[in-house]
Order: structure tokens, then sequence, then C-alpha cells
């Protein structure tokens, strides 16, 4: 028995003309890859949005205002991603007879330009899935890998949308006769049962559209009973859900000890307050959204102390951000540092209450940091010290 | 034309490279953890799922009535692509023992509803265009 030659492997394989579907062709690829191109847009902006506020560059004034922005910006971030998803599968769907189109024979110029564009696309589908597919598992809490999430998001979204820039600088004129053709094969009408070019079109926008729908509930209150998908139904304890609690954090003993006192220490000077001395403090209520980095939110009502009346109790600079420590033993973000105009913010909690009840312990008892415009996980709970920084 | 080609060209390999600056102080266990997840998604979709959908295509092709033809198409389409969509949600996984405010939904009953409800809305369709097709005969 002989091994099979080059030449018998490659007369099994099949090639790009085998298949038959009419639906495929450059006019539904390139409408589809230019609703998806939009969609990896708003996801890429949305997402470098949501980087900056873990690493404020100096140019950019992030502060409390517009109260609900985070909340868009990230609820838009999630659900541009998953809406992406059915338009990516489509648009692989439609090219997928490409992938075996075999390369030139002859070692020149057109073999080493078509390996760069296959190379190329190979980045670009590996990033988009891995983009996608991180970030769906990440909204759901499942971490089944070894790498930090947020700063691998981080860097391949760099190269996914670099790849994608390169694939649509290698194929402009491609797209641009394929957009500006009919869209139906000129022979659709020969298999007038088989589906057309249009209805695979439709069929990816309503996909699209049905995962925002089912899942948007989860930021968008009038959805709520409308989204069976969605990761969060809006529900928890005092009517607002929960990212961590408090025996998650590894908080649960040191917040429930009644010895409680808040320390704020200001360079050489420290105070310590009671629960009831916070208590006994002038109150405010706001009604402020958690907006998760996994993309759910919902607004609430906090009444508490504003931090600037406890931080106007110590003799302490002027315009001074505040580094916030939580009682939490496990995980990331036990201590947070509130940049100086959200401390000056009135609306800028120490909350005591929520929703009218006392702080519940898993959302922060006995007392936890509330500010607008801020992404939940700076939202520090548990808060057990505040460091004036000068 | 060409001149933005190659811009486009030049950003895009720029911003390729800026992403790979970015990943300079990973450490070897998790740069093999993301290459697993870029080699294997590529794996999963063109040399399983992809393949899949072009067998089925050809035996709906071959085997179906013609008036079920494009329904089912797009039937499957919606059924498919929402699916991948909501595999975290119907796997199980994810979330945490100790907070019920997450992955707090029927999740797998909604997914038979969204079933059952594509595959009834594609027949009805197949079947209407059956009476128009043999009301033109």
């Amino acid at each position: 028995m002989r091994l099979p030659t080059v030449a018998d492997i490659e007369q099994r394989l099949p090639k790009p003309e085998d298949f038959e579907s009419r639906a495929r062709g450059t006019e539904l690829t390139a409408r589809v890859g230019t609703m998806l191109g939009i969609a990896f847009s708003i996801c890429f902006l949305t997402g470098m949005w949501s980087h900056f506020q873990y690493t404020t560059p100096g140019w950019l004034p992030l502060g409390p205002n517009p109260t609900q922005l985070y909340r868009w910006t990230q609820g838009t971030h999630v659900l541009s991603g998953m809406a992406a998803i059915p338009l990516l599968l489509v648009k692989l769907w439609s090219v997928f007879p490409r992938l075996f189109a075999l390369p030139p024979k002859k070692f020149d110029r057109h073999l080493a330009i078509d390996l760069v564009e296959k190379a190329s696309i190979g980045i670009l589908v590996a990033s988009s899935f891995f983009m996608l597919f991180s970030g769906l598992l990440n909204i759901a809490q499942w971490y089944p890998w070894a790498f930090s999430f947020r700063r691998t998001h981080e860097a391949v979204a760099w190269i996914a949308i670099g790849s994608l820039i390169v694939h649509i600088g290698v194929k402009l004129p491609v797209i641009r006769e394929g957009l500006g053709a009919p869209i139906e094969h000129r022979d659709h009408a020969l298999d007038a049962d088989a589906p057309t070019r249009r209805s695979i079109l439709q069929g990816a926008v309503a996909a699209s559209g049905l995962v925002v729908l089912l899942t948007a509930g989860q930021t968008v209150p009038f959805l709520r009973k409308v989204s069976v998908f969605a990761v969060r139904d809006g529900q928890g304890p005092q009517d607002l859900p929960i990212n961590r609690t408090a025996k998650g954090a590894g908080a649960a003993t040191e917040a429930k000890d009644p010895q409680f006192v808040l320390e704020i220490v200001a360079g050489d000077q420290t105070l310590s307050l009671s629960r009831d001395q916070l208590l006994a403090m002038p109150q405010r209520t706001h009604r402020l959204p958690i907006a998760c980095v996994e993309g759910w939110s919902r607004n609430a009502d906090w009444t508490g102390v504003a931090l600037r009346d406890v931080i106007a109790l110590l003799d302490a600079p002027p315009h001074s951000a505040v580094k916030i420590r939580s009682m939490q033993t496990k995980g990331a973000f036990g201590v947070s540092l509130l940049p100086a105009s959200y401390v000056e913010d009135h609306r800028t909690l120490l909350a005591l209450e929520l929703n009218g009840e006392t702080l519940s312990l898993d959302h922060g008892y006995p007392c936890r940091i509330i500010a607008p415009n801020r992404p939940g996980v700076f939202q520090t709970k548990w808060v057990k010290r505040l460091e004036i920084q000068a | 034309m060409r001149a933005l080609r190659g811009a486009l060209l030049l950003i895009g390999v720029g911003f390729g490279l800026w992403g790979l600056w970015l990943m300079r102080d990973f450490t070897g266990a998790q740069l093999i953890s993301i290459g697993t997840w870029f080699g294997g998604a590529v794996v999963l979709h063109d040399a399983i799922l992809a393949p899949l959908t072009v067998i089925l295509g050809v035996v709906a092709a071959r085997h179906l009535p013609g008036h079920f033809r494009a329904s089912t198409a797009t039937a499957f389409l919606l059924w498919a692509t929402l699916t991948v969509v909501f595999i975290p949600v119907l796997s199980g996984q994810g979330g945490k023992p100790d907070n019920a405010t997450i992955l707090g939904r029927p999740y797998l009953l909604s997914w038979i509803v969204m079933t059952v409800v594509i595959a009834a809305v594609a027949a009805i369709l197949a079947l209407r265009r059956r009476q128009t097709v043999e009301g033109q005969v």
C-alpha cells in the first residue's frame, strides 16, 4: 500500500465551487460584514471607555457626570458584543468555501500575498471569537482560563480591531463591489425554493435583534420580563442584584462585628466613627445606579452621609482623592481610589441604607461607597478605612 | 483608494502590535491559555460547527419538500446562532453557589419554548408557501 500523495489529498478536499448554495456570495458577505464592523466598532469604543475607568489617562476628565454614563456605555458594550455573535457566524458561513481555496502553486509574490492574507484572516477570526466568547462567559462569571480577563480582553481587542482594519484595507475593492451590486444571485430564480441571500441577511439581523431583546433586560428596566436569557433578572435582596456576597469576599465576620468603627485618616490625623455616629450626621438620599462591568445595572435609592461631609471632619487639603479600604480579604478591588471630582460631588455617599432599609450584609453593611457614573467594582462595599490623599 | 488601503494596513498592523505589547509581561501559562482559546475557537468552528452546518444544508436541500427549504434555513439560522449565544446561561456553569442574584432564571425551559416556537413558525410559513405555490398552478 502506498502512502497518499499531496495530489491524492488535494483531490479529496472539497473545492470552493463544490459548495452549491447560491445564497453565499460577496453581495451577502459585504452587507453582513458591514453590520458586523459597526457592532465591533461600538463594542471596541465602549470597551476602551471601560478600560479608561481602571487606568485613567491624564488628558481624560472622568467625573461624576453624566450620572448614568457608565451604565449606558457598559450596557451597550455587552449588548453590542452579544449582537455581533449571530452576525459573525453568518458572515463566516457566507465565506466558508473560501477556506478551501488552495494557495497558488508557484513560489512567487502571489503566494506570499495569499499567505499573508490568509494569516491576517486567521488572526481576525481567532481574535474575534476570543473577544466575543471570553466576554460572553465572563458576564456569566464563568472563567475557564488561566489569564487575567480584563487585561487580556483589552490587549486582544487591539489585535481584533487591528486585524479588522487590515482586512477592510485588503478587501476594500471587493466590499465596494459587493455593496454596489444587487443582493440576489442572478440565477436565484432557477431554484425558487432555495433560501435567498435576502432571507439570510434578514435572518442574521433578526437573530442579532432577538439576542438584544432577550438579554437587554439586565440593564433596560422595561425589558426585564422579556429578557428571559439575561444573566441577571434585576432581583436581589433590597431590590438590587449582588456581584459578590460578603462570604464570597471574605468580609462577613468583620462586617458583623458590633464594635465596628470607620477610620478616617488624613496625614497624621485619625478619626474613628461608629455606625451610630455616622447615622447621627446629616443624611442624604440619592437615586444612583449600580452599573456593573458585566453589563447589568439597576437604579436604587441610597441614603447615607455625603463622603465630603465625612472628609470635612478632618483638616484635609481641598481637591483630595480618597483611598477606600474594604474589609474584604478575598478577590480583587479590596482597595479603590476615588478621584477628587467624585469626592466633591454631594451625591457621593457613604451609604448606610438601601431602598429605605438598613444596608444588608451582601450590599456592604455596615457602610459602602456609592458614587455617580462609576463602574460597580469601584463602589467599594464593607468600608473600614478612608485615607485622604494629600 | 491605494493610499487609503495603505493607510488602513499600516493602522491595522500598528493596533495589532500595540495589543501584543500590552501582553509583554504575561506569563507563559497565561499565553498558553490565550493560545489555546485562539486555536480552539477556530478549530471548533472550522472543523466541526461549519462542516456540520454545510452537511445539514446539503441534506435539507436534497430531502426536504421544496416549500420547507427556505423557512427551515431561516429557522436553523435563528435557532443555531441564538443557541450559541445562550450556551453560558444554559450550561449550568458560572455564577457562585452563595449568590442567588445571578443566573436565576429557568433558561432551559426558555430554550425549549424558543425551539418549539421557531419550529412552529417555520412549519406554518412552509405550509402557507405550499398553498401559495399550489394556488399559482
